[in-house]
């Protein structure tokens, strides 16, 4: 957390200057960002950040690389509207300005020993990516790792170069399709839900972990719990509207929740209730 | 601690005595209303205490949250740092307990989470809080149904009861102690039939209300709205007359919404943060356009929601002191209590 230079007050509305290192295009539309905040952000997997676009505002974005390697802060994004199109002119060596990290982390200790299911859809496996690293930095408390991923086209899977490597990582198990193949594309071909037509794992007594554009995430959830994953264990990433991050302005309301506070990752259980939680 | 009495042929000295060490806002009479009126110790000085003072009237128009939480301020900026300076020293002279139950929720809010807001929280210690009794609630009054007193006994500095002659105030805290004896000799010890006398007063302005507001609500009215959550024709009906002015969610001393946006100049950033309102249609609305609170009904619900069923299930209390004002404003004359009291 950031300290005030001035004085032992602190500011949580005061960004730090983190400079952009790198950026790659992962599809036409979603980039990765290698930032060097100026301190180290203390995230866990789970946890995001709100980024300052200079000459613009603010917005709500998960860190994608490990959190155990902070040196460098990661994050993969799409281009959606204002904020976002204003971060994709910056250029390698423009400053942004982030605060946080917020909200809860994922609670890895009740993964250990289990096998985990990762469920993503387009620009929703940039934090999942953050939580498979963790994962697979210390595999060996795991069960199993399956990790699913859905995207457009082939054109529009991110991290195309990592993928293949992660496939040779032990423990781990990955399977990808497009709703829409090409020539090339020799994978699974529909929605993401035909990567839950086989699920390989035990899943009474595994975790779910699903992100991704809303109506994805529902019909995922509703295909995990028929599978007998049980509510508890299906974490879902709530996108919310956030202004503070938190768990002041309200903004983030879902149900009895602060999204920002409460979550951003909340299960099944905990949302079950709330009409229309993927909107 | 002790109460004390000050005749009121000597509250001009010790509010000139008050004034010229603190920014003083009392209550003024302006008209049929009550408006937040600071008080200059040259006017005091030269004899004129300007407007009629309010302090046996109901509160303020204005919410006392506008002193501590303000509607627009500059809370950070980039790449140049902001922190919060030193505010000034101010005395809020009659406020009401329910404006103090505001007070409370915003502590909730700024102060007991994960962060603590550094605005509110150097300003709510650079402000001394002076209650005063209300000896004669008005129809739009109902802190008796949210479970409060129309006068203060904790959350104040003082806590003042105006008597014929004078004033019986009783210290809560040793700042209020302190004011107090900036007085010296004006005040003196109160005697029990002064006590009395004040006390036969709060019991009077509690059976007004109770005859105002005669039925309780429904003790569970969390649970009661947990249900009606789906009833779309009960919301519907309540929600009938509303013209989204937002006038309700701005006069209420208890809404903590806000909304952070960035004022730019070229590369620099100056940070805003201004009160909001959960009934605006882009409140919800996410990146690309998505809103789970589009229909405003939705956004009508919520409100109530977040008042009587979220906020009470967490802190145990209701985000609602009682005090009228969003109704006395509501050009639909939408009042809460009917709301409450049908379910
Ligand atoms: C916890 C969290 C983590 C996230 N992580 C990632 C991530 O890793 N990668 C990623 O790509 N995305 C992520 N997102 C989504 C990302 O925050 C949004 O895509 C981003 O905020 C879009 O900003 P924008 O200005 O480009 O979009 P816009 O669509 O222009 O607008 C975004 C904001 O402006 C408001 N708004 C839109 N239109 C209006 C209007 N007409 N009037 C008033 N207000 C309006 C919206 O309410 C919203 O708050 C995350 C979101 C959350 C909540
Ligand atoms: S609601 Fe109660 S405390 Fe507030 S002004 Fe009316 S009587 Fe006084
Ligand atoms: S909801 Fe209405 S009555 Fe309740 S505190 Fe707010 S303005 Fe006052
Ligand atoms: S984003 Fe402000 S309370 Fe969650």
């Amino acid at each position: 957390m950031q300290k005030s230079e001035t004085g032992n007050r602190m500011n949580p509305y005061q960004p730090i200057p983190a400079r952009i290192l790198k950026t790659f295009d992962e599809t036409p539309n979603i980039r990765t960002f290698v930032l060097k905040p100026e301190q180290e952000v203390e995230f866990l997997a789970g946890q995001f950040i709100e980024l300052t676009v200079p000459g613009f505002g603010e917005a709500p974005f998960t860190p994608s690389s490990s959190h155990f390697k902070r040196d460098k802060l990661e994050m993969t994004i799409m281009k959606v509207g204002r904020a976002t199109s204003a971060l994709f002119s910056l250029k390698e060596g423009d400053m942004l300005g982030i605060r946080g990290p917020y909200g809860k982390r994922y609670p890895l200790e009740k993964f250990e020993g289990k096998e985990i299911f990762i469920v993503g859809g387009g620009v929703g496996l940039a934090p999942l990516r953050a939580l498979f690293l963790a994962l697979t930095h210390e595999v060996e408390k795991y069960k199993k790792i399956f990790l699913r991923y859905g995207a457009r086209t082939p054109n529009d899977i991110v991290y195309k170069s990592l993928i293949p490597e992660w496939r040779n990582l032990k423990r781990v198990d990955i399977d990808l399709s497009v709703d829409v193949g090409d020539e090339s594309w020799k994978g699974k071909v529909g929605v993401v839900t035909v990567l839950l037509e086989k699920i390989p794992c035990d899943a009474k007594n595994s975790v779910a972990v699903v992100c991704g554009p809303p109506i994805m995430m529902k019909f995922v959830t509703i295909g995990l719990l028929e599978a007998g994953f049980p509510g508890d264990a299906v974490y879902l990433s709530m996108e919310t509207n956030m202004s503070c991050g938190l768990g002041q302005c309200g903004h983030c309301r879902l149900g009895p929740y602060f999204t920002c506070k409460d979550g951003p990752v909340l299960t099944w259980e905990q949302v079950k209730d709330i009409e229309n939680p993927f909107v | 601690m002790e109460p004390r009495f000050l005749p009121s042929t000597k509250r001009d000295n010790w509010l000139g005595q008050l004034a010229r060490e603190y920014t003083l806002f009392f209550p003024a009479r302006v008209e049929k209303k009550v408006h937040w009126h600071r008080l200059e110790a040259e006017d005091l000085e030269s004899g004129d205490s300007g407007p009629e003072w309010g302090l046996c009237c109901i509160r303020a128009s204005e919410p006392i949250k506008s002193f501590l939480f303000s509607p627009r301020e500059q809370v950070a900026s980039f790449p140049d740092r902001l922190e919060p300076e030193e505010p000034e020293k101010r005395i809020l002279f009659g406020v009401k307990d329910c404006d103090l139950l505001g007070l409370k929720v915003h502590e909730k809010m700024f102060l007991e989470g994960d962060f603590k807001d550094p605005f509110y929280e150097a300003r709510l210690k650079n402000t001394i809080l002076i209650a005063a009794d209300c000896p004669d609630p008005e129809d739009s009054c109902f802190c008796n149904l949210v479970g409060r007193k129309p006068y203060a006994t904790e959350g104040a500095d003082i806590v003042l009861s105006v008597l014929d002659n004078g004033y019986l105030l009783e210290p809560l805290t040793e700042q209020g102690e302190e004011l107090v004896r900036l007085g010296g000799d004006a005040f003196q010890p109160g005697t029990e039939a002064q006590i009395a006398r004040r006390d036969e007063q709060r019991k009077a302005a509690v059976e007004k209300l109770e005859k105002t507001n005669p039925k309780p609500w429904n003790p569970e009215v969390a649970k009661a709205m947990e249900d009606r959550t789906k009833d779309q024709a009960f919301w519907r009906k309540h929600a009938a007359t509303c013209v989204e002015c937002f006038g309700c969610l701005m006069s209420c001393p208890t809404c903590f919404c806000f909304l952070l946006y960035a004022k730019a100049k070229e590369a620099k950033v100056e940070r805003t943060r201004i009160w909001d309102a959960c009934y605006l249609a882009a409140y919800a609305r996410v990146g690309g356009g998505a809103n789970p609170r589009a229909e405003f009904l939705k956004r009508f619900i919520n409100r109530f929601q977040c008042k009587f069923m979220h906020f009470k299930n967490q802190h145990g209390f209701y985000a609602c002191s009682g005090c009228g004002r969003c109704f006395k404003v509501c050009m639909g004359k939408i009042d809460i209590r009917k709301v409450l009291g049908e379910l």
